[in-house]
């Protein structure tokens, strides 16, 4: 029985900037703004953390499902590099303001931008163990930016958000290929989070650890699968997408052995993979989400999948530290129709746009986000211009004794 | 160093090859951080040697990456 992705939603935040903004403001190179391909990151706002983005993102999909469909959910996994205990998870957080049952299984993993993936693995396997028919499992990778001009270029690049996927025996978005997937990892400092107010980033070295990975995922995948090459066996692609100028010179690296001429590279990069880079070009960086977005991506904005007969797709999914995998799966026109219900494009559409003085004034509550203190309130009032009356948020409003508090704003409460 | 060369010219077929030297930094020559890792991964695929993320550290001119891929050669 095939495993995988039966709906995917994606929670980019409320608020975002230009890129061209970010590089203004910051007096960058705006000669360089071709070369991360991407024209706006998410941004977060002080009622926003882990715990919000990964509830706005996936309560839209359990609200589709029946009382029976919810009661089948029986393990969260939150994947987050934006932890906000050492001890005490998201997931258990998320699990409450999600209502889910209370013997459902919980966890939260951390292996930087490769997280979300292993959770997705780790879900289907434990899926085709269990006895209950129907199972489902949650798996939602969610993160917050921590990046401010300390961060250079990749300031502009770092995103804000959560991918929520609903795994089970009825992959609508994508049924994982059993067995196909190849892995590469080792000890390398290339980008981390020593502490919760900032990261640390050794670009040229993660560059080349991502490449690096690329390489030797895919060289254990086709050691797994037969016959596989990258330039025929995938009719899409997609990869982690920390900005789009290094998902093309990924392509463009496998393409090597092939000797095709650059135009040939080109057409084959806008029709296979430049579809998974619309999205990621709107919000930045999502950690372990982006892959699942740059995936939302190529079923909402490729031209080849309308009402065509299955189609096979090859992920890479890339975590800084480092840890990767080359996996695939099979996606058609009934993938698109899930994917496109959730409206995940008009979301990205209808974020506010700051300009550059606007987001400096977010800045300080931004890398706060995840500062453990005993006590605090969020100054609601402060922010309400940027909530929906017609729009159900789950949003935080106070801290205390170190237990976050969080409510329902709009018009449906709790689910 | 002429390994280094080809995929500089491979990536920017209209720079002036005399202009890559060992002093010089591949910034210099106009590479932004995603054509300096292809330079590197080019050259090691070009020579068949393999050097891990970490190596690289502290390399600041084309003459020290010449230098480390040469000793894992």
């Amino acid at each position: 029985m095939p495993y995988g992705i039966e709906a995917l939603n994606v929670y980019a935040g409320l608020a975002c900037i230009s890129v061209p903004a970010m590089f203004a403001g910051r007096g960058l190179d705006q000669d360089r703004i071709p070369n991360i391909a991407m024209s706006q990151r998410s941004v977060g706002l002080p009622f926003e953390d882990p715990v919000t983005n990964a509830v706005n993102a996936a309560r839209p999909l359990l609200d589709r499902l029946d009382e029976q469909a919810r009661g089948a959910v029986e393990v969260l996994i939150t994947s987050t590099e934006s932890g906000l205990d050492l001890s005490k998870s998201v997931a258990s957080y998320v699990h409450e303001y999600l209502g889910l049952s209370r013997n459902c299984r919980l966890l939260e993993v951390k292996q930087a931008c490769y997280g979300a993936t292993c959770a997705l693995q780790l879900a289907a396997g434990f899926l085709a163990q269990s006895a209950t028919p129907g199972a489902k499992a949650l798996v939602i990778a969610t993160d917050v930016a921590l990046v401010d001009e300390r961060a250079g270029y990749a300031e502009s690049a770092t995103g804000h958000g959560a991918s929520a996927l609903l795994i089970g025996d009825e992959p609508t978005v994508l049924a994982l290929d059993g067995g196909a997937y190849g892995c590469y990892s080792y000890d390398v400092l290339d980008s981390a989070r020593p502490t919760p107010e900032f990261d640390i980033a050794d670009g040229d070295r993660s560059l080349f650890a991502y490449l690096d990975c690329l390489a030797g995922s895919f060289a254990d995948y086709q050691d797994r699968v037969d016959n596989a090459d990258i330039l025929s066996s995938f009719q899409h692609l997609a990869l982690h997408t920390p900005f789009g100028g290094l998902v093309r010179a990924a392509h463009r690296m496998l393409l090597r052995p092939f000797g095709l001429s650059a135009p040939q590279v080109e057409s084959d990069f806008a029709r296979r993979v430049a579809p998974s880079l619309v999205y990621p070009a709107l919000t930045g960086n999502l950690c372990s989400g982006s892959l699942y977005l740059a995936l939302a991506s190529v079923l909402e904005n490729s031209a080849d999948l309308d009402g065509s007969a299955s189609q096979r797709i090859g992920l890479f999914s890339y975590g800084s530290g480092c840890s990767s995998e080359f996996f695939s799966g099979i996606i058609d026109s009934r993938s698109v129709a899930a994917v496109r219900s959730m409206g995940i494009g008009d979301q990205l559409a209808s974020r506010r746009e700051l300009d550059f003085a606007q987001y400096l004034d977010l800045l300080p509550h931004s890398l706060k986000a995840l500062v453990p203190r005993q006590h605090a309130e969020v100054e609601l009032g402060r922010w309400s211009e940027y909530l929906d009356a017609d729009r159900s948020l789950l949003v935080h409003t106070r801290t205390k004794d170190y237990h976050r508090a969080y409510e329902w704003h709009g018009p449906l409460g709790s689910p | 160093m002429a390994a280094i060369r080809r995929s500089v010219l491979d990536i920017f077929p209209d720079l002036d090859p005399a202009l890559v030297t060992e002093d010089r930094s591949l910034q210099e020559l106009g590479c932004n951080s995603v054509d300096r890792v292809d330079v590197v991964a080019m050259t090691m695929e070009d020579l068949g040697v393999s050097v891990a993320a970490s190596d690289f550290r502290g390399v600041r001119n084309i003459g020290a990456l010449a230098t480390l891929l040469r000793r894992h050669a």
